[in-house]
């Protein structure tokens, strides 16, 4: 909302020393974020009236005139123009050097020099209205004509801005920070802060008394939960004139566009007091009567451009007795228009609930400087301010006019909310203590009511505040403290329990699991949306039957939500193979599914989560990357402190190769898995020229420890003997069938490496393994070593075929 | 003889000064120090001289003999000192070998962060399932019934849940705030907890706005504190991130679920609060908001308002991330573009 402080001036006497920008802080701590802080005459400056003295022809153009203006100079200046209405005496506007005008009205505003035209000096410009911002005060009638101020009290070198009245200073009002307050959307309800907050008392609105003998208008409201006051006044000898250029000037910096003087005060009582106002030409109105009601089915409204919309049962509408005339709160339709041909008026002021309005705007998607009012819920009450102004406004700029009827339907009043505050309360809450003159003087300036009796403030808040903004002691307490700015209230230590430490190990958990996936596998941690592209669903072969989908996607294809975060990973390694050969990532987040889970209570259900946590190793070398993968998750266990992993073959991920895949297991129950990428997904997530590893585990079956338990063994006190052997086995031989045979006869055996060169038969591969063997007693003889080691070969040889490689 | 030892001593000390290398030095400290040195053969012939000259000649010899070996462990100290274990040049100017760890995501490395400084004053850790439900993130917060954001337009409500209403309408829930709520249910009071996640907004993104983000909301709950205390949960957050005092402001801000609410700016940090582009020239940014927790919410986590009050911080984390290191466009935080993540090491 843009803030005029020459419109607040007229309701408050704001000391001189008060700068602008000090009152936008003030504001902004106390009651609303102001945005910044314009002040509106700096775009006129060396904009000022001249007076054409001479004509001249141009010598070497047709369509250019050389006029010697006078500017309010010692001499008058020479300026070349084509405008279409020069004269002789004419009153312009000239932009002199130094000014930034629009040129022709379109573009970023560029400053006025100096300059020859076709070999003429020209000293500034002569200006159309929509080169110097004037187009709001003197319409132009075509391209080139120029700002006439014909009749315009005013003399050269005037600045302009004193001519339209726009020396003035503009807060914008972040319109977020204002949607709780329905007594803000109008100047009054600001300068009352204002007031509040530099102890400066209120002006008192106009108030106009309607002659009680008056015949009514007659007003039917038959939703009266929707409009709980209809206020309806037939004014006659109201015709379509332009308003006073104050008028005009106060419109333009709030915001609106002038349009003629009856619908200019209704736009002006709604930016001084918050009230929207309606003027319909009373012509239109058939029956003398206003129904206010439902729509009925297949009604529709027409409007000025002789469209129609639609309307449902839903819609309030304004109407007399034949058709809608109105949506009301929102917009009019043709029937409220004034025209050339208007003589009087049957002007609305009206309460709509906020509920009805936001409604039908959301329906139409249509936001109004009315609607947007409505929308916050504005007290019943506001509406006699809306009269009265209208009222006295109407009296000066149609000292002719006669109200002819006035109706006022009031089925449902604003009840002003009612509170006890006690001290104590304060006290507590505030943290500091502060004095009842100190509440009560805030209190009182906001518009409270207070009593104070035995250590309680009984206030009634202001009838404005009293909508659902103010219901609570709390409420209450909230305008104290702000007007008191919540910064002068110290800072209080907050006290620390000693009773008992933090301990979550799920929590810690989760933290070492990302920390050694990054820190010491060297895996980059990434986000992608829990909506995820179709695409890659069926890639990774996801039962897609299973995903929870979104209402209102962010588009149509992103409408399921990721059951498994292999798809999003499958995304993400599409994306960075552009800029990378080999990379590893991981990802820890929640996925969901159709299914019931009470999180609370057996009232509450909600879809199947999970947490997951998958990683993906990418890189040429197939086994390679399985294998560091399987590395991975081999050493998860024991560097993150939780129950060990094992590996079982048992079901093939559905994105998994066929052969290169493993089931993840934690105390015999299946957490996870591994493999390889599939062909076929790859394929499908346009993964080429590289091959790609990855992980899915369950973080919510994984079970931390509850402390460290590495436990300390002594290092042995003979030395052990290391040997390697290199056999030659059949190539469907496992290294755990070949580990199981020797486990027990050595003290450790280790896995060095596998080999299929072109030295190995076909059908056969080489393993190198190492083994440590020893003695508890004593330390081994040469030939105890080569008896053991002669065992283990043979023990090979006979269980699996294997046969020592020739070095 | 006296010519012959001063003859063995300068060829000797020559000998020495001509050594290059250990070897060298070896041969060169037995010819002149061994049993078939010059100096060995002389004090074999001592037995033939007369005492006198014997006395002298044999003092000579040894003096002559510790002078060698002084020089010659000088030089073995010498050589030894300028020896490399390098055969060959060394570029010094190559780089050193890569390390390859992998980082953690910039959003997590300041969600842990902030975990850190709140654990040290006691606050527990909570998280909350990503889709929620209309009573948790409106209903139970004091959202009016017909809230904007309550609308099919600003949630991601669930399909074939969204004309439902309370725990029936389901949704990927919009803030953190609900789950405040369910840790009270579940916990009762007094309470001290952080509650960072993923939130979810349907919203057009730009530079400045994401549909899915991560926030952080900080809640205490106990009898008689003052609002202002919640002060001190601000400045935490900010000395940890920025690592000094931070100046800050407390302004007037709305939000159903607390009474009295509030706006927290911090001084901009480019300009130092005068005044720039990133501040649009104010010299405040608006970090995070926070308040007293709303009496009805209080009713809906079955507490009594009159016992128990409260405040909370909520912050957004990529606004966090993007003030720390300069980043200038919330899309990179989902973007899982390695470029991007691999410079928060």
């Amino acid at each position: 909302m843009r803030v005029s402080l020459n419109l607040i001036k007229k309701y408050l006497d704001l000391p001189k020393e008060l700068t602008p920008k000090q009152i936008a802080y003030d504001l902004t701590i106390r009651t609303v974020e102001v945005e910044s802080v314009e002040d509106t005459s700096v775009k006129y400056q060396n904009i000022v009236v001249g007076k054409i003295v001479e004509i001249r022809n141009h010598p070497n153009a047709d369509l250019l005139k050389i006029c010697l203006t006078d500017i309010g100079e010692e001499n008058p200046v020479q300026i070349v123009c084509g405008g279409s209405n020069l004269y002789e005496g004419e009153y312009v506007v000239v932009s002199k050097p130094g000014a930034k005008v629009i040129w022709h009205g379109e573009g970023e505003p560029v400053e006025i020099k100096e300059t020859k035209m076709r070999g003429e000096l020209s000293y500034g410009m002569i200006c159309g209205a929509e080169e110097v911002y004037l187009d709001a005060f003197f319409p132009p009638k075509d391209d080139h004509e120029i700002v006439d101020l014909k009749g315009i009290d005013c003399y050269p070198g005037q600045n302009i801005s004193e001519i339209v009245c726009m020396e003035d200073t503009i807060l914008e009002i972040d319109n977020k920070s204002l949607t709780n307050r329905p007594d803000l959307w109008g100047h009054y309800g600001i300068a009352r802060e204002l007031g509040a907050i530099y102890h400066l008392p209120l002006k008192e609105l106009p108030k106009v008394s309607i002659d009680s003998n008056l015949p009514k208008y007659e007003i039917d409201i038959q939703e009266k939960e929707k409009c709980n006051r209809y206020v309806g006044i037939e004014i006659e000898n109201i015709y379509e004139k332009e308003s006073p250029m104050w008028m005009k000037a106060m419109l333009v910096n709030t915001g609106m566009r002038p349009i003629n003087a009856i619908v200019d005060i209704t736009n002006y009582v709604m930016m001084a007091v918050g009230q929207p106002l309606h003027a319909f030409d009373r012509n239109h109105v058939d029956g003398e009567k206003i129904i206010v009601r439902n729509a009925k089915k297949d009604e529709k409204l027409l409007l000025l451009d002789n469209n129609t919309i639609d309307l449902t049962s839903d819609d309030l509408v304004i109407c007399d007795k034949n058709d809608a005339m109105a949506l009301a709160g929102i917009r009019g339709g043709k029937k409220d228009s004034i025209l050339p041909d208007t003589t009087g008026i049957v002007l609305e002021i009206a309460n709509f609930a906020a509920s009805t309005i936001r409604k039908t705007g959301k329906r139409f998607d249509e936001k109004t400087e009315a609607s947007i009012r409505y929308e916050k819920q504005i007290d019943t009450e506001r509406v006699d301010q809306g009269v009265s102004l209208a009222l006295q406004l109407i009296k000066d700029f149609y000292p002719e006019s006669n109200i002819v009827k006035y109706g006022d339907c009031y089925p449902i009043k604003t009840k002003r909310a009612v509170i006890d505050l006690p001290q104590e309360f304060l006290d507590v809450r505030l943290g500091k203590v502060l004095k009842k003159d100190t509440i009560e003087e805030i209190l009182k300036y906001l518009g409270y009511d207070v009593e104070y009796n035995k250590n309680v403030y009984h206030v009634t808040a202001p009838v404005w505040r009293s909508t659902g903004d103010i219901s609570l002691k709390d409420d209450v307490m909230g305008d104290i403290a702000r007007i008191l700015s919540y910064q002068s209230f110290e800072a209080k230590p907050l006290s620390i329990k000693v009773s008992k430490a933090v301990h979550q190990n799920k929590v810690l958990l989760e933290r070492r699991l990302r920390e050694y996936l990054a820190y010491r596998c060297g895996l980059n941690e990434i986000f992608t949306y829990p909506w995820i592209d179709e695409k890659y669903l069926k890639a990774a072969k996801v039962d897609i039957t299973k995903c929870i989908r979104l209402a209102t996607a962010p588009s149509p294809e992103q409408a399921n939500l990721r059951s498994s975060l292999i798809p999003g990973m499958l995304e993400a390694i599409n994306k960075n193979l552009r800029y990378f050969d080999t990379f590893k990532m991981f990802e820890m987040a929640q996925v969901f599914e159709k299914g019931e889970y009470h999180p609370s209570t057996i009232t509450e259900t909600l879809p199947i989560h999970k947490k997951f946590l998958t990683g993906c190793v990418v890189g040429r070398d197939a086994k390679e990357i399985f294998y560091e993968v399987k590395g991975i998750i081999e050493s998860m266990a024991d560097y993150c402190h939780m129950h060990k992993l094992t590996f079982e073959q048992k079901e093939k991920p559905s994105w998994a190769d066929v052969n290169g895949y493993l089931n993840v297991m934690c105390n015999d129950i299946e957490v996870g898995s591994i493999g390889l990428v599939s062909v076929s997904t790859m394929n499908d997530a346009k993964i080429k020229h590289t091959n790609v590893a990855m992980f899915e585990i369950n973080f919510d079956k994984l079970i931390p420890y509850d402390s460290r338990t590495n436990k300390f063994e002594h290092l042995p006190q003979l030395p052990l003997v290391q040997k390697d052997l290199s056999i030659l086995v059949d190539e469907n031989i496992t290294w755990k069938e070949i580990q199981e045979l020797i486990e027990n006869k050595v003290k450790e055996v280790e896995f060095i490496e596998e080999y299929n060169g072109n030295q190995i038969p076909s059908g056969k591969k080489s393993i190198m393994l190492r083994i440590k063997i020893g003695n508890d007693e004593n330390t081994m003889t040469t030939e105890e070593i080569n008896n053991k080691m002669d065992s283990i070969v043979k023990t090979l040889n006979k269980k699996c075929g294997a046969v020592l490689r020739e070095e | 003889m006296k010519e012959k030892l001063l003859e063995i001593r300068k060829q000797g000390l020559e000998k020495i000064e001509a050594v290059k290398t250990l070897e060298e030095l070896q041969d060169v400290r037995r010819d002149l120090t061994g049993k078939k040195s010059a100096l060995s053969e002389v004090l074999k012939t001592l037995g033939s001289l007369s005492p006198d000259m014997r006395k002298e000649i044999g003092m000579q010899s040894t003096e002559i003999k510790n002078i060698f070996v002084d020089k010659l462990n000088a030089k073995e100290g010498e050589i030894i000192s300028s020896k490399s274990v390098l055969d060959k040049p060394l570029d010094v100017t190559l780089p050193g070998k890569k390390i390859t760890p992998g980082v953690l995501h910039p959003v997590t490395q300041m969600c842990y962060d902030l975990n850190d400084a709140f654990a040290s004053l006691g606050f527990e850790v909570f998280s909350e399932d990503d889709i929620s439900s209309e009573k948790f993130v409106f209903d139970n917060l004091n959202f009016p019934p017909d809230h904007p954001a309550r609308q099919m337009m600003d949630t991601y409500w669930i399909e074939k849940t969204e004309d439902k209403s309370n725990n029936e309408r389901l949704c990927l829930r919009p803030h953190l705030t609900g789950a405040s709520v369910r840790y009270l249910l579940k916990h009762g009071a007094p309470a001290r907890f952080v509650y960072p996640g993923r939130v979810y907004r349907n919203e057009d993104v730009d530079s400045g706005h994401e549909r899915a983000f991560f926030q952080y909301e900080a809640l205490i709950v106990d009898k008689n504190i003052s609002f202002s205390s919640g002060i001190v949960m601000i400045q935490t957050i900010l000395e940890k991130v920025f690592g000094r005092e931070i100046k800050v402001r407390m302004r007037e801000g709305f939000f159903p679920f607390v009474e009295p609410g509030y706006e927290i700016d911090m001084e901009c940090l480019v300009c130092g609060g005068k005044g720039c582009k990133v501040c649009k020239h104010n010299g405040w940014i608006e970090v995070m908001p926070g308040g007293v927790i709303h009496p009805n919410v209080l009713k809906s986590a079955n507490l009594d308002p009159e016992e128990w009050t409260g405040f909370y911080i909520n912050i957004g984390l990529e606004r966090l991330v993007m003030m720390r290191y300069g980043v200038d466009d919330i899309r990179w935080f989902h973007s899982a573009d390695l470029r991007f993540l691999e410079q928060f090491k």
